[in-house]
């Protein structure tokens, strides 16, 4: 899986020694990071969809309503995003290592979270339609809802990755996975599901159409990689589709009543989000590069002001 | 208190890259690892350009991100201000080689040798099956510089206490030493120089000095 | 815990060397190299040693290697032809090569041509020396050898700069006295690539210090980035930015901002000058004529107390010029200019803004570095060294490879010496020095070899070019001592420094009125492969695949022993011991405060069955009956230091077989004997435990200034008087042997030189070559690569992992706006092609080139060594034509070519 630099190890395409043809790009300027590949974007679309999932399943448990296959759908999405990175990482019989530091890693953190969550979505199913299991579907939520909190925090954290740094990847993340989540859970209960929630759904589009291009404009004014700007810039279409269409298939469906079309607006909204978040991950994820404020003087002459490094976005 | 710095003279830095070999022997890295490398930069515009190279690593940062993403505290920050990786703790997440902004760390799954799959019998004498799967980075060197430092020898003075790069360097760009000591190589170089540091906005506060000039002071 | 070890050795791959260094040994396998710290401050880079020498380690362990002897089974030779290479025993092997030589004994060692029957080759400028232990002692036991088949020499070397360096101020390479040096005007000098260690380290501290350096060249190379500014410069255009530089410095400034002195005193810039172009010579004594402003005279150059002119015509009462073949033409109340305004009528014409339309750089630019250099001088100035006081002249011009060989080439040299010459920078703190001589005697020790000679001039050592002595029939393939004289006829240097690439050439075919030449019975190929290293590739390999039998000592298999007949494994440098010389003045900037010898020693027993140089050649010496004269030859010092001499005995008996280790004991004894004059003497496990051995060496021999001054001397400077005396007769005899081939090289005897246009001269090639140059419009060059240079390392993989870091690595550098006009991105495979052949590699666009130039870096293309084959790396070789046109007259050519550019494919 992942690799640093200009690798040879067998797995790193960018690095790998071969005849003729393209070679790992080696040098100063930004280049795609290789240590974190679909296994590890699987996370965040399993973990973001799972937490938006157990979001309305406590939502469903206030109000009364059988929110088991919602838990279940939840638990299998995270389930799916933590294996996934379970075959990602290097040395996964030590595991158990990753809670080790709840000081400062959000990546901690989430593990730390994940484990009351699992115990929780147990109860909610085991003790469904018992006050227990609205207590614990509740919980569910808010563990969810901090489970996502930390995915967002793990990107946002990683300085080295000027399009994951920036602080407007923030609501998105927090925003499309309520989404993804939503979504699901509409398609799931087509046959009975609350009536607020299209509206919701169709508000969540709209915010999260509204993150994602406030997001796309702020990297590219602040300087974050070209080829990461690019990247964000080529999903244009797919999110306007990925988010409006939906919203227009739940409004033609006020009229033609068809479930169809609401499990097709749920699953549109969903997969644009999980291949937003693939790119954002596996594709727009260049490095900042190296670039320098000054040149040297040798020997006699004048230092040249190259200019601090283009991304400003620090927060 | 102490503080280990790297300061790499980018008026003496010829990008020969024997810095990254010497590294690479010192430390048994695989292909393709490289945790001293010097970067060859282009700047201007033709007829206007400069090359410069620029020696990089691990910055061993005093707030390194890599530190704090770390789940497993794998990666520490040791007192002397060097950061290091526990290899037995770490589980190969790689989250700390994308908080890095200095592309520092690496990662190997599986060990290819210099010729294929069969290591060399150098190799293969140095063969650490801990890194493989794990972050792996520069050290600055550690064990050498403790070993030196137990022998009574001063860190950047005495060869025997100073990381191989140094050492090696054949342009005198690259020195070592503690930046708390007034009296250390380091500290009595910086005086006298201009100097920058790399992505500083990102408040990491790398231990990796860049001269680029003399002091104005000393131009007069 | 394994059994670790630091074992003191040296590094000598490249000329730059030797560099000393240390190796770690685990359990008895090397696994690191280290800086030998012990050498700091004796060393010049303070004991370490450059990227390549880090290579050592996969070199002793690459899988690739030629593990055992091997014979060819396959009779037919081609890069096609598998050779069916079986293994071998030793004894085989060896047998096979002595009944070879046997048979040549028989025959004699001279073919009917009066050609050695024995040819040898070895590799980048003398360094196999250094690791081929005591062959040259078999070498010479057996007698007359051809060294003509070079691998690269003339083309690849400095060669004018050898030649004219070594002519003028013994300086068979020639440096800035970098250390003292606060001005450097460099024409293409890569030395922060391939100056190993002692450059690198001298100019990074030169540059700490305020040193400012221009680098005047076509491609941002390496040294171009570390220097203080970077001039674009036309390729091979560097001698009209010399000339103009010269132009400013005599009509647009004072003549007091020159150094009067010198000029007068050190070189030839008041000898006056006849009208046939010679020097006027006093009637009685023959000795050249100078005005003296004193007496309103004409006196002999070595009259005392006299104030030479330096500018000016002058009517001389009665005198003579010394023509060619005897010649004189006597004289009453003729006039005479000096030397100086000689000079002066043909620089004239050579304004900045001539020189401007020339090379393409701003007269203002070629202006203002002159007057740079001019300030810089400290005209007038004296430093104390070592008790003496010398003038201080902190300036100097640095010539770099295609400047300094080929066309234009001793142009250059002549500029770059004479600027030197105008403010008393030649051989002084500061200035430009010489670091060693190889076409001289004593080799390798300058000053020793500064000998009174004619006119007040240095002894020269020229081959004969008169009726009597020409050579009119060649003494070796290359024709050096035929057709160059300033080559002089002193042993293999000499020889090797011919037209190296004619000896190739003339195999196959040979001009009209010329012998073609003889195939050698059997050709010895060592550290060496010209079938990809030296020109046009593909016609290279087929000519080597023709020698009748080839012997190359292998160390994997390669493109040239790819047709070899016998291959043989030597050890490698880690595996084998000899002991070298080390310090005082060498290469490169080799320039010591110390000088004594280092030891190579086995830091690990030889792979597979590989076999120390020094064991093969014992064998080769006692298989073919030649033990005794190879013994009395070792006791010579032919393995590079005399056993025998003032004070100590350390000779081997020459009737006895002697094993490596036996010889390079006494060695030790002897050459610590030798530096210690009697005082220490160290064997060899001694230097196993210290590596070196070293005593003072005096700094004020660095400079050859006050050599000349003790004896009175001048620098043979700026008029070429002897050279086209000797042209002349040259000429002559080329016409009466009925060859009129080498006519175009006898115009480069020019006494004051002129503008060459370089530049037209290779379109002109082009076209006569059948090529049009609107077909051609880029101009091809290459750079050498710190991690490759000389390196015999294009199979170790730890210089491609390292060399990748570098802008250009593998690739083909082009212009960026360029680039983006032919729609050419960085990774995009392009196809460089020029009239004989095309080489393809990976486009690197960068802003530092000119648009009309394309570099290639390194030597690759390889089809055969392991790794390298795969490397898919373009090279300049494969597409560089071997020609006789743009050959110039000491033999040499340059590497460049009028090419196109293609794109093949865009980036995956």
């Amino acid at each position: 899986m992942k690799h640093g630099q200009q690798g040879y190890s067998k797995t790193d395409k960018g690095g790998q020694r071969k005849k003729g043809g393209k070679r790992g790009k080696v040098g100063p300027w930004p280049r795609l990071q290789k240590f974190w590949d679909i296994r590890a974007a699987c996370n965040f679309i399993g973990g973001g969809t799972g937490a938006g999932l157990l979001l309305v399943a406590g939502f469903y448990a206030l109000q009364g309503l059988d929110n088991t296959p919602l838990v279940i759908a939840g638990f299998l999405s995270i389930s799916f995003g933590l294996f996934m990175v379970f075959l990602e990482i290097g040395r996964p019989w030590r595991s158990i290592n990753l809670f080790f530091h709840p000081q400062t890693s959000w990546m901690t953190r989430e593990g730390i979270v994940a484990i009351p969550l699992y115990v929780s979505m147990a109860l909610s199913v085991f003790f469904a339609g018992q006050f227990i299991g609205v207590l614990a579907s509740i919980s569910a939520a808010l563990l969810a809802g901090l489970f996502l909190y930390c995915q967002m925090r793990i990107l946002h954290a990683a300085r080295g990755i000027p399009a994951w740094r920036h602080v407007a990847i923030k609501p998105y993340m927090l925003i499309t996975g309520m989404t993804e989540g939503l979504a699901l859970a509409l398609c799931i209960s087509v046959t009975s599901a609350h009536t607020a929630l299209v509206p919701i759904l169709a508000l969540l589009l709209f915010m999260r159409l509204g993150f994602w291009l406030r997001y796309a404009h702020q990297l590219r004014i602040d300087g974050a990689p070209e080829a990461s700007c690019n990247k964000v810039d080529d999903l244009f279409i797919w999110t306007m589709v990925g988010n409006l269409l939906p919203v227009v298939l739940l409004v033609a469906d006020w009229w033609l009543e068809v479930e169809a079309i609401v499990v097709l607006a749920g699953l549109i909204a969903a997969f644009s989000g999980w291949y937003t978040k693939a790119i954002v991950v596996t594709k727009a994820a260049q490095t900042r590069g190296f670039r320098l404020p000054r040149t040297p003087v040798r020997g006699q002459g004048q230092s040249r002001v190259v200019g601090q490094s283009g991304f400003r976005q620090n927060q | 208190m102490t503080r280990y710095v790297m300061v790499a003279d980018l008026r003496r830095c010829v990008g020969c890259q024997t810095c990254t070999a010497a590294c690479k022997q010192a430390n048994a890295t695989l292909p393709g690892v490289q945790w001293r490398r010097v970067l060859d930069i282009e700047v201007g515009e033709f007829p206007d350009v400069s090359r410069v190279f620029l020696p990089t690593g691990c910055q061993h940062c005093g707030d390194p991100p890599c530190e704090e993403v770390c789940p497993t505290t794998a990666t520490y920050q040791r007192d002397d201000g060097s950061v290091q990786i526990d290899h037995d703790l770490c589980i190969g997440c790689g989250y700390c080689a994308l908080a890095c902004p200095y592309e520092a760390r690496y990662i190997v799954d599986e060990a290819e040798f210099a010729y294929g799959m069969e290591p060399m019998p150098n190799e293969a004498a140095r063969f650490d099956e801990g890194k493989i799967g794990v972050a792996q980075k520069c050290t600055f060197c550690i064990d050498v510089v403790d070993a030196g430092i137990a022998k009574g020898l001063k860190p950047g003075v005495h060869p025997e206490a100073t990381p191989a790069c140094v050492n090696a360097c054949i342009s005198g760009a690259l020195t070592f030493g503690d930046k708390d000591d007034p009296n250390s190589p380091v500290s009595k170089l910086l005086a006298k120089v201009e100097h920058f540091r790399m992505h500083e906005d990102l408040g990491t506060d790398p231990g990796f000095y860049y001269i680029w000039d003399k002091k104005p002071e000393d131009l007069m | 815990m394994p059994d670790t070890r630091l074992l003191p050795t040296y590094c000598y791959n490249c000329v730059a060397g030797p560099d000393l260094m240390k190796v770690k040994v685990e359990d008895g396998v090397a696994t690191e190299v280290q800086p030998n710290c012990d050498a700091a401050g004796i060393h010049p880079a303070n004991g370490r040693v450059c990227v390549k020498a880090y290579g050592h380690v996969q070199k002793v362990y690459n899988p690739g290697r030629i593990k055992t002897p091997m014979k060819r089974t396959n009779p037919k030779k081609g890069r096609n032809e598998d050779p069916g290479f079986v293994p071998i025993s030793w004894d085989e092997a060896l047998d096979t090569i002595t009944q070879k030589l046997s048979k040549v004994k028989q025959q004699g060692l001279k073919d009917e041509a009066g050609l050695p029957r024995v040819a040898v080759s070895f590799g980048h400028g003398g360094t196999p020396a250094s690791y081929m232990g005591t062959l040259p002692a078999f070498l010479a036991s057996w007698g007359p050898i051809d060294f003509s088949f070079g691998s690269g020499q003339g083309v690849k070397c400095v060669h004018s700069e050898h030649l004219y360096g070594e002519y003028w101020h013994r300086g068979f390479t020639v440096c800035a006295d970098t250390v003292n040096t606060n001005y450097v005007v460099s024409f293409g000098a890569n030395l922060d690539s391939s100056g190993g260690p002692c450059a690198t380290w001298r100019h990074a501290a030169a540059r700490a210090r305020g040193c400012k350096r221009v680098q005047v060249e076509p491609h941002l190379s390496v040294t171009g980035g570390t220097s203080a500014e970077w001039v674009p410069i036309k390729p091979k255009t560097d001698m009209a930015f010399m000339f103009a530089m010269l132009h400013v410095m005599l009509f647009e400034n004072a003549r007091t901002a020159l150094d009067l002195p010198f000029l007068k005193d050190r070189t030839a810039a008041p000898y006056l000058v006849g009208p046939e172009g010679y020097y006027l010579r006093h009637p009685e004594s023959g000795k050249p004529l100078i005005w003296d402003l004193l007496s309103a005279t004409a006196v002999a150059h070595d009259t005392p107390d006299i104030d030479a002119a330096i500018d000016g015509t002058f009517e001389v009462i009665k005198a003579y010029e010394q023509g060619p073949d005897d010649e004189r033409f006597e004289y009453q109340m003729v006039k005479g200019n000096t030397s100086f305004t000689e000079m002066n009528d043909i620089i004239s014409n050579y304004t900045p803004e001539w020189a401007q339309s020339v090379c393409d750089v701003p007269a203002s630019t070629i202006r203002r570095v002159a007057s740079e250099f001019l300030q810089h001088a400290c005209v007038g100035e004296t430093v104390e060294v070592d008790g003496e006081t010398l003038p201080f002249r902190p300036v100097a011009i640095a010539l770099g490879k295609t400047v300094n060989n080929g066309w234009g080439a001793y142009q250059c040299c002549w500029a770059r010496t004479v600027m030197a010459t105008l403010v008393g920078a030649l051989e002084v703190p500061g200035g430009t020095i010489g670091t060693t001589v190889r076409l001289n005697r004593p080799l390798g020790n300058r000053l020793a070899s500064v000998k009174p000679g004619e006119d007040g001039f240095m002894a020269a050592s020229l081959n004969p070019t008169d009726r009597d002595n020409w050579h009119d029939i060649p003494v070796g393939r290359n024709a050096h001592s035929t057709l160059v004289p300033l080559l002089g006829n002193n042993g293999a240097w000499s020889q090797a420094l011919g037209p190296s690439h004619l000896a190739w050439m003339f195999l196959d075919d040979a001009p009209e009125g010329w012998e073609r030449n003889s195939y050698p019975d059997i050709w010895f190929i060592y550290r060496s492969n010209p079938a990809i290293s030296f020109w046009d590739s593909n016609q290279m390999t087929e000519i080597v695949a023709k020698m009748p039998f080839t012997v190359a000592f292998a160390y994997t298999p390669d493109e040239t022993n790819h047709m070899a007949d016998i291959l043989l494994p030597d050890a490698t440098d880690f595996e084998s011991t000899q002991l070298i010389q080390i310090g005082g003045t060498k290469f490169v900037e080799q320039v010591w405060k110390h000088q004594g010898v280092a030891l190579r020693q086995a830091v690990v027993e030889p792979q597979h069955e590989a076999r120390d140089m020094s064991w093969i050649a014992t064998e080769l010496a006692k298989r073919n009956g030649l033990l005794r004269q190879f013994n009395q030859a070792l006791n010579k010092g032919a393995g590079g230091i005399s056993l025998k001499g003032e004070g100590y005995d350390f000779s081997l008996d020459v009737d006895q077989e002697h094993s490596p280790d036996a010889v390079w004991d006494a060695a030790c004894k002897a050459a610590t004997s030798f530096f210690s004059k009697g005082k220490e003497v160290h064997d060899l496990q001694w230097f196993k435990e210290h590596g070196f051995y070293v005593v003072p060496y005096k700094r004020e021999d660095w400079y050859l200034y006050p050599t000349m001054v003790k004896q009175n001397l001048r620098f043979e400077l700026p008029y070429q008087e002897r050279l086209i005396r000797v042209g002349e007769e040259l000429k002559r005899r080329m016409h009466e042997k009925g060859s009129h081939w080498w006519d175009l090289q006898l115009t480069e005897y020019e006494a004051i030189p002129s503008w060459h246009d370089v530049p037209t001269h290779y379109e002109k090639a082009l076209v006569n070559m059948g090529g049009k140059p609107e077909d051609f419009p880029f101009w091809g060059i290459t750079t050498k690569s710190a991690q490759y240079a000389a390196g015999s390392n294009i199979s170790i993989q730890l210089m491609d992992d390292v060399g990748r870091n570098v802008r250009g690595h593998g690739s083909i550098i082009l212009n960026a706006g360029v680039a983006k006009q032919m729609g050419i991105e960085r990774g995009d495979r392009i196809e460089i092609r020029s009239l004989v052949g095309t080489t393809s590699g990976r486009a690197e666009p960068v802003q530092g080139i000119r648009p009309d130039t394309i570099c290639i870096p390194g030597q690759f293309d390889a089809w055969a060594t392991p790794y390298a084959k795969d490397l898919d790396f373009p090279s300049l070789n494969t597409i560089m034509p071997l020609s006789i046109e743009l050959t110039d007259g000491t033999g040499s050519g340059a590497d460049l070519v009028r090419v196109s550019i293609r794109r093949l494919e865009a980036v995956a």
